[in-house]
């Protein structure tokens, strides 16, 4: 696509990065058809298409954003499945993170909406304060209808009835290897999820020291920087991405590690890209290592000895988080890594479509999500699955919320499967929760160790 | 690119018009700022563009009905608009006019298996018609490169074709009946589940007629049972030429696959980039697909194989597996994008007959190095209907100029040797002033009637399909 | 009067010069309409085949053009028009010899319609002369072409109304090498329509779904066409056998000439010819077929494109008329004509009133002076 920029504005990397992405795109449309947003709202402003070019107009005559724009940049959820439609290449992703960082630079946004993303900012990344955040969510839900913000009353509805106890495994420690050491990793713990689900970290340490792997948590790691990137809150995202990028050269410098594993995608997106984010920073060398030893779990998983599982008897719909599908391309590890295990994996309809949790999306902008989560939930369950699976803590979260079939995370059922405990979250939803599994002889009676 | 002069009329009373349209229309649905028309201001040919005044997006038959009325008192061009994935500028608005997108009509209506028929909203994309028939083992035939965006809206209006066109034929074949709502707002029903409606084929006639006769709101399409398998085998020569006479030989000697497609080496190249479906790097490729159950998947190929191998191919290989296939055609149905790795293109549209696709592929490669631009060649080999990509850069002062008289050329080059200016794509904004290098003034005199009855103040997509001068007084006396 | 033109030119300065009604006639076997007050004006001099690529699938041949020389031709190099155009005669009661134009003005297609297409959906070209005496070209010789408006569609099935064709541009395919046809006797109407449903909605390209009533000597006969390979056809017609079993005994026949005669039969309707009445063409959705038919006592009927094409005959003093035939049709969707009976009045269906503005807008455009067919394509008074 042809591109308006002077020499002048060239001269600005961060411009240079924007006019290589733009005349990428030859606005063929493809994108507008995997879209999520497109698909609820019908508009092409709420199509990456759309947003390409309100992007190009905003930076091109370098204006201040207006409220319009910023509405439908707000919209997009940053699944990036117009990334893997893409047949040009275009670099969505840097490309809208950039706008990101440009309207939070350039626009004032009204008192409410600054206040909510002030206060997100300041507590979701650390889990200390989301716990109490969440404590406080759960005692002050009997007052949402009160709330006149949606975003507000969406905020009270997602916090999970259960808090966990703090997990003492989220400390910076090491665990050590069953058998001889195959690998050194040093597992990423993260921040929300240490507040909203301390199992799954659990298992990922059981299942990999059990396969063979030495598990650091770094001292110093925490929050990848998403949430904060997501805003375009830059210097909050990049500083806590920071801190991450030391802890983990420490342990690169010293002990050595085979790779910075990740099992919230959303984070690994982010900790995958730390490469470009830094490309222009003094981090920018060690930024592009960790970047470059950073996996999925289910990538890491691959490369170790996960025997072969007896048949379950189970059908396990796979949920591909957007992050993981579109964002790392990792589409079959997954399921075949299930499927290795004995689980009979199935997939919804659309699974290209995200479930509409997009990190803060779901409390940010509640209607959308609202409406991609029925749409999600309905795919899904039309395949009468035993157990859901996903991969990322906000998807679970957000299909949770919505469903009595358990949700659960990929490692949990294969840490089940390899000796570990059954996932809480299906023991917790009881027999009946199994009943399809039990009662259908075709499926056969569930082989649970 | 010659547009007519905005009405100053006309934007002057904009306010008004807008304030009208939101009486019958969400609010949402009507959008008038600058900063958001601008997103529509052109389609899949992104080399000329203009604003339209107003993007409405109406969610019913009703609702267009109604907004058309507004319109056509008040006098305003509409430019209706599907997915907007036309490469022929078939939704580029003027400055005078109001967009009406379709692409909050997606719904399904009915699917009828027995009487092997789908009633659609039209703003539905292609392939999530076959989408919603697929679990029972049917689909859309139809298959435009573009289906996983376009919109049934936008394959009515151009007549879209696709790769499987050669076996199902192209969307006229396939539709049965339509909801049209006339510019004025008058709906009315053509055709319907049963074939060969009443009266005139009118239903033929809107099929094609670039949303200049009327906005189809919902439309009946056949569906068919998907064949029990299909297989493409892949096969390479060492120049273009020999794989044209290959395909003339395959069409005479009665074997008639699916598709035939063919592409050349810098296609070739940047599409195995982004599809990894194992394309042999050479001069020039021919995707061959048949269809129906092993065995005689096999014996067809046989026949295919053996009269290829006397052209010497130099690879040639059957698809493996359903995943290997897939990646076959996602590859294929991609390269247009694709060929945006390598830079700006423009992509044309001939036809011509499959006798002359040696001729014809060895003038396109002289003239390339007349003009100083690069070519690649995709297209549908089976029917003859070619797809030269000529890169530019768009960003280099007078490229453009030079890649349209270079597309000129060729597309003249295209009716001489018998064939057409498009086989699929329309005429849209891009091929209209060559018009009369295929008609003669009676015979767009003629398609022009046919507009004065349709849309006799000639609001519907103005300033496409004819040239200018030619309807010129037509539209003044609208 | 009668006037033959031979060529395209004399066409057009006759019609320019006509000063009454023109009669527009190929080989006169469909004779429909007639204005008793109207010249002849005949295409046969616009006779001949000007281009055949069997290559490219593609035949350019003039209007007037013997149907007979066409299949001819195209026979020596193993290709066939796959439209399967019906001959009018046998059933008419006509003599003449039918013409390229004649069935394309007529839009005449027989059972293969179902998977092949109609007339129209083979025509890539035509050259015509309207009523202002204009010549007009429109389409081409080419299998894709969205060139401008598509007024070869249009041309397609208007009687000669809006113009006289004086070539016309056709794709033409290879013949297969075996047809096989599956008989399922003794099912009702509904059972039938049922089984064509079926077969139809199966993998195997059904090229021939028809069922035929029981007539006074024998039972009901439904009839399945597979054409291909000999190996594709014998493997088609074994899954079909296994998926229509629950219909009853389903014989294969792969004898050419009695496929080719039972299908002749069901193309030209056969069973009505030589049988008094009049005849009607219902084009309806398949599976309502059965339900007109049924409210048309009296009535026989051939059902061909799997009950999608009824053919009706009411003998005399059947009881049934026009009005309730398109009362019937229409509330089922679908449309009726009479194409046997008073040759004096077509038997057009009528049409919604703006369809019918829109159609009458296009006559006029094309035929100002009202001269070609008068009388034709206009729907039958509803007395």
């Amino acid at each position: 696509m042809k591109t308006e920029f002077t020499a002048e504005q060239l001269a600005d990397p961060k411009i240079a990065r924007a006019n290589q992405i733009l005349r990428s795109c030859v606005h063929c449309g493809f994108c507008t058809a995997t879209c999520p947003t497109y698909q609820v709202l019908g508009d092409e402003l709420d199509s990456p298409r759309g947003r390409i070019y309100l992007i190009k107009d905003m930076l091109e005559n370098d204006r201040d954003p207006d409220a319009k724009t910023v509405t439908h940049i707000d919209r997009c959820l940053s699944c990036l499945a117009c990334m893997t439609t893409c047949p040009s290449g275009v670099h969505y992703m840097h490309l809208v993170d950039q706008a990101r960082e440009y309207i939070e630079e350039r626009y004032r946004r009204p008192l409410g909406d600054r206040a909510l993303r002030w206060v997100l900012a300041r507590i979701l990344p650390y889990p200390m304060r989301f716990r109490v955040a969440l404590l406080g969510a759960k005692l002050a839900r009997p007052l949402a209808p009160l709330m006149p913000d949606p975003r507000l009353r969406a905020m009270l509805d997602m916090a999970p009835r259960r808090i966990p106890p703090v997990s003492r495994n989220d400390d910076p420690q090491t665990f050590p290897a069953q058998g001889a050491r195959i690998k050194r990793v040093a597992l990423m713990t993260g921040c929300a999820q240490r507040a909203l689900n301390t199992d799954i970290n659990d298992a990922t340490i059981r299942l990999l020291t059990r396969l063979g792997c030495e598990v650091v948590v770094a001292e110093g790691a925490g929050c990848c920087g998403a949430l904060t990137h997501h805003m375009g809150k830059t210097a909050e995202s990049h500083a806590t991405a920071a801190k991450n990028i030391r802890a983990w050269t420490r342990e690169m410098d010293g002990e050595g590690l085979d790779a910075v594993v990740i099992n919230t995608s959303g984070c690994g997106t982010t900790v995958k890209d730390y490469g470009h984010m830094f490309r222009s920073d003094p981090l920018a060398g060690e930024a592009a290592k960790v970047s470059a030893v950073a996996v999925d779990i289910s990538e890491l998983l691959m490369q170790l000895d996960l025997q072969d599982g007896d048949d379950k008897g189970m059908v396990v719909a796979y949920h591909a988080a957007c992050s993981l599908q579109h964002g790392q391309q990792i589409k079959t590890y997954p399921k075949d890594l299930l499927r290795r295990a004995g689980f009979r994996v199935v997939e919804p309809a659309d699974a290209h479509l995200c479930c509409g949790s997009a990190g803060t999306y779901n409390l940010m902008q509640p209607k959308i999500s609202k409406q991609l989560k029925d749409r999600k939930i309905r795919t899904l369950e039309a395949r009468t699955p035993d157990l859901i699976a996903a991969g990322n803590i906000g998807c679970m979260m957000q299909i949770g919320s919505g469903t009595g079939i358990p949700v659960v995370h990929t490692v949990e059922l294969l840490d089940w499967a390899t000796g570990g405990p059954m996932p809480p979250a299906m023991a917790e939803a009881g027999p009946t929760a199994l009943a399809g599994a039990v009662k259908d002889p075709a499926k056969g009676v569930p082989i649970l160790r | 690119m010659q547009m007519p002069e905005p009405n100053p009329d006309i934007l002057s009373r904009k306010a008004d018009l807008v304030a009208r349209l939101r009486t019958v229309l969400p609010q949402e649905a009507v959008i008038d700022d600058l900063a958001e028309t601008r997103a529509y201001e052109c389609d899949g040919l992104s080399a000329y563009k203009c604003p339209p005044m107003v993007v409405i997006l109406p969610g019913s038959t009703q609702e267009v009905s109604r907004a058309l009325a507004i319109c056509h008192e008040m006098g305003v061009p509409v430019v209706p608009r599907g997915s907007g994935t036309s490469l022929a500028g078939g939704a580029l608005p003027t400055a005078d006019s109001v967009i009406l997108g379709v692409a909050r009509m997606a719904e399904v209506i009915d699917t009828d298996y027995e009487n092997r028929v789908i009633r659609v909203q039209t703003g539905r994309t292609n392939l999530s018609v076959t989408g919603a028939v697929e679990d029972e083992g049917f689909f859309y035939a139809p298959d435009p490169s573009s289906q996983l965006a376009c919109a049934i809206a936008g394959n009515i209006a151009m007549n879209s074709g696709g790769a499987h066109c050669l076996k199902y034929g192209v969307t006229t074949n396939n539709l049965l009946g339509v909801t049209l709502v006339q510019m004025d707002g008058t709906v009315m029903e053509l055709g319907g589940a049963h074939l060969d409606a009443a009266g005139y084929d009118l239903l033929g006639l809107i099929c094609g007629s670039e949303g200049q006769l009327g906005v189809v709101t919902e439309a009946s399409l056949r569906i068919l049972r998907k064949p029990e398998g299909a297989r493409p085998v892949l096969i390479g020569f060492e120049s273009s030429e020999v794989a044209g006479a290959c395909v003339s030989d395959i069409i005479k000697a009665g074997v008639l696959p699916v598709a035939i497609e063919f592409m050349d080496r810098p296609c070739i190249r940047a599409t195995e980039d982004f599809a990894q479906a194992g394309y042999p790097d050479c001069a020039a490729l021919l995707i061959v697909e048949v269809e129906g159950s092993d065995a005689e998947i096999d014996e067809q190929l046989g026949l295919i194989e053996a009269i290829a191998r006397r052209h010497d191919p130099v690879a040639l290989r059957q698809s493996r597996s359903a995943a290997e296939s897939a990646a076959i055609w996602k590859g294929r149905k991609s390269a247009f994008g694709a060929m945006g790795q390598l830079g700006d293109y423009m992509c044309l549209d001939g036809t011509i007959p499959v006798g002359a696709l040696p001729h014809v592929l060895r003038r396109i490669g002289e003239m390339s190095g007349e003009f100083g631009l690069g070519v690649a060649n995709v297209f549908h080999a089976g029917d003859g209907n070619m797809h030269p990509l000529i890169l530019y850069d768009a960003n280099k002062p007078g490229d453009l100029e030079l890649c349209e008289a270079f597309g000129a050329e060729i597309l003249k080059l295209c009716v001489e040797v018998g064939g057409c200016l498009t086989g699929e794509h329309g005429v849209g904004i891009e091929k209209r002033d060559l018009m009369a290098h295929q008609y003669d003034p009676d015979d767009l005199a003629a398609q022009m009637d046919v507009k004065d009855v349709f849309d006799p103040r000639w609001l519907l997509n103005p300033a496409k399909v004819f040239p200018l001068d030619a309807s010129d007084t037509r539209r003044r006396v609208a | 009067m009668s006037m033959t033109p031979e060529t395209e030119q004399d066409l057009a300065a006759i019609i320019k010069g006509a000063e009454g009604p023109l009669r527009i006639e190929g080989g006169g076997t469909r004779p429909l309409g007639r204005a008793s007050n109207a010249a002849r004006l005949s295409t046969r001099g616009l006779s001949g085949i000007r281009l055949y690529e069997p290559g490219a699938l593609t035949l350019v041949a003039g209007a007037g053009t013997p149907l007979a020389e066409i299949e001819e031709a195209l026979a020596a190099e193993g290709q066939r028009l796959a439209f399967e155009p019906m001959d009018h005669r046998d059933l008419l009661g006509t003599e003449g010899t039918p013409t390229l134009g004649g069935v394309v003005a007529a839009n005449v297609s027989g059972p293969r319609r179902i998977q092949a297409g109609a007339c129209r959906d083979f025509l890539l070209g035509v050259r015509v002369v309207d009523g202002q005496g204009r010549i007009i070209r429109n389409g081409g010789r080419v299998m894709k072409n969205v060139t401008g408006y598509d007024l070869v569609k249009l041309m397609a099935g208007s009687y000669g109304t809006l113009g006289v064709l004086t070539e016309v541009a056709l794709k033409v395919l290879p013949v297969p090498g075996c047809t096989g046809v599956l008989r399922i006797e003794g099912l009702s109407d509904a059972e039938a329509i049922r089984a064509l449903s079926h077969a139809l909605g199966s993998p195997y390209e059904v090229t021939g779904a028809a069922h035929l009533q029981a007539g006074a000597a024998q039972t009901s006969v439904t009839l399945i066409r597979l054409e291909g390979s000999e190996a594709s056809v014998a493997y088609r017609a074994g899954e079909l056998q296994a998926l229509l079993a629950g219909s009853g005994a389903v014989s294969l026949d792969t004898d050419p000439d009695r496929a080719a005669a039972d299908w002749a039969h069901v193309r030209d309707v056969g069973p009505f010819q030589g049988c008094a009445g009049d005849v009607w063409r219902l084009s309806v959705k398949p599976t309502e077929a059965p339900g007109i038919v049924a409210e048309l006592p009296g009535a026989r009927a051939l059902y061909d494109w799997g009950g999608g094409l009824i053919w009706l005959l009411i003998p005399e003093g059947g009881g049934v008329a026009g009005p309730e035939i398109h009362a019937a049709v229409a509330a089922r969707g679908g449309h009726a004509m009479r194409v046997r009976g008073d040759r004096s009045r077509a038997g057009f269906a009528p049409l919604p009133a703006p369809v019918a503005a829109l159609q009458d807008g296009l006559r006029r455009k094309f035929d100002p002076r009202g001269i070609l067919n008068p009388g034709l394509m206009t729907p039958m008074e509803t007395s």
